[in-house]
């Protein structure tokens, strides 16, 4: 215990910024995955395809690497321009944030895509049939059955993100993961702890939001 | 007339999974830019094949690493997962409970934090008890005449393959409960009154059948195990995130930097794709099958 008091507040401060990053990076992604699962739906080739080639891609290929190529890659690329503002674009902030959200967006256009493929085609029928544009049919009446369907796996993919976020420590960012690698190194001779502190203070992030999760999952299907 | 027939086309469109009903011609020349895309990007890893040549080696070893190391936690885990999945479905309630708690304890930290605390804390507190996976092995081989096969980072491999296989151990096991309870109780009712016991009939009734619902939930677990071992580069094994980013890291041009991520990158999703092709597949073929019928 005389080991983690000195430690708490900076742990704490690490948590608070995992928060940040997620609470952050999880509306981009939720934004980019609507953008990325209608265009994915498109029987327009030049949306479809881009956003299947994207999906793929970085659902094929590890977050770590992503990191590291947005971060040390494009990075150094951008360092070539010599330009203040586009060196100054990539630090563990906006990369983090970003590699975060570009991932989830991927993981989310699918979200989406199942949600609105789940409600009945005879839906879709009738409200055409009823004279409405395929505009009104998609906004009043597939969106609105759509999105209960699509509200736990968001929930799911945030509790994901909140341990996903911890990648950010690869390239020393300052959320809990960065806090805990920085004072396991600093007392390498009796780590525990400090793990501990980590785990609890995870799953004090993780667990309510997945009992949050379990409670719209037991409405939707109360509901269906 | 025309109008109707035009929506209920738009309702077959809808049928064919699209959103977005009207179809547009104009889709050869996607087709050619595409071609021309990926002809560019084919000549950019060309105009580095220099570079190329000589990594790819060192990073097709770090693949089949990658690989190894998939396969055994994969195979760890759903040993694992198996178990848990029977303990959660189990009449005992303090077995419930911790399957349970193991579930939630393992799906609620991140992985990178488990790994950690295998490699560092646990792994760390039990060498210095003198229990060290890498220097038994090592006595054990010595006495083979074969030290020299045992890696000096087989404590990150060991307790890799360990951290990763108690982490998806715990997902396999929601994947095998779900098939287990998408098993109707009817088939465990006919088992039972034929006169099998309740072993027997989840041995050779409730399991075949669920395994069948489990396997492409279980194929796109694996894809993200294989993306998830990325991690054990941070434990000092040699896969190939560890190979890209030692390769890139080193080097002074920003370009070429940039180019060996992305080779590592490409490795991945040389091994991911085809995989996520194949479980895309099977979920279209098993589900046709009705477990109920």
């Amino acid at each position: 215990m005389d080991v983690i008091w000195p430690a708490l507040p900076a742990f704490l401060i690490g948590a608070r910024n995992t928060i940040i990053y997620c609470i952050v990076a999880f509306p981009l992604a939720l934004l980019l995955g609507l953008v990325l699962a209608l265009m994915s739906g498109s029987s327009l080739i030049w949306l479809r395809g881009p956003a299947r080639i994207f999906i793929e891609v970085v659902r094929g290929t590890p977050i770590v690497a992503q990191i590291f190529i947005i971060y040390y890659g494009l990075g150094s690329l951008l360092a070539l321009t010599h330009n203040d503002f586009l060196v100054g674009l990539i630090n563990s902030w906006s990369s983090g944030i970003g590699t975060l959200a570009l991932n989830y967006a991927a993981y989310e256009a699918e979200v989406y895509r199942a949600g609105f493929l789940s409600v009945d085609v005879g839906q879709a029928e009738a409200a055409l049939s009823l004279g409405l544009s395929p505009g009104q049919s998609f906004s009043r009446i597939i969106l609105p059955q759509a999105v209960p369907l699509m509200i736990p796996p968001f929930v799911n993919d945030f509790i994901y993100m909140l341990k996903d976020s911890a990648i950010i420590s690869v390239i020393a960012g300052s959320e809990l993961t960065s806090v805990l690698n920085f004072w396991v190194n600093r007392n390498g001779s009796n780590p525990l702890p400090f793990y501990l502190v980590a785990i609890v203070l995870y799953l004090l992030m993780s667990l309510p939001v997945s009992y949050v999760a379990r409670y719209f999952e037991r409405r939707v299907r109360a509901a269906l | 007339m025309s109008s109707y027939r035009s929506s209920a086309e738009e309702g077959r469109a809808l049928a064919g999974g699209r959103l977005w009903p009207r179809n547009v011609g104009g889709s050869y020349f996607y087709y050619i830019l595409l071609a021309v895309a990926v002809a560019a990007f084919l000549y950019y890893l060309y105009s580095y094949r220099q570079q190329a040549l000589v990594y790819l080696p060192s990073l097709l070893v770090g693949t089949l690493v990658t690989l190894i190391i998939s396969v055994l936690s994969a195979i760890f885990a759903t040993i694992l997962g198996l178990i848990v999945a029977l303990g959660r479905l189990s009449p005992f309630r303090i077995v419930r409970w911790i399957a349970g708690a193991y579930v939630e304890i393992m799906r609620g930290t991140p992985l990178l934090v488990q790994l950690l605390l295998w490699y560092y804390g646990v792994g760390g507190l039990l060498s210095a008890n003198g229990l060290n996976p890498h220097d038994l092995l090592f006595q054990v081989m010595t006495v083979l005449q074969n030290n020299s096969l045992v890696p000096t980072a087989f404590n990150g491999f060991f307790y890799g393959i360990i951290g990763l296989g108690f982490n998806y151990g715990a997902y396999l096991s929601e994947v095998f409960r779900t098939g287990i309870l998408a098993v109707e109780k009817g088939q465990m009712e006919a088992a039972l009154s034929l006169g099998l016991d309740t072993r027997q009939a989840m041995r050779h009734i409730i399991l075949p059948q669920a395994i069948r619902v489990a396997i492409p939930p279980f194929t796109n677990n694996f894809i993200t195990l294989i993306q998830d071992s990325a991690f054990l580069s941070v434990l000092a094994v040699v896969e190939l995130e560890y190979v890209t980013i030692g390769l890139a890291l080193p080097q002074l041009d920003p370009n070429s930097k940039f180019f060996v991520f992305i080779l590592g990158a490409l490795l991945y999703l040389a091994l991911c794709y085809p995989l996520s092709l194949l479980a895309l597949y099977l979920e279209r073929r098993l589900s046709v099958i009705h477990l109920d019928v």
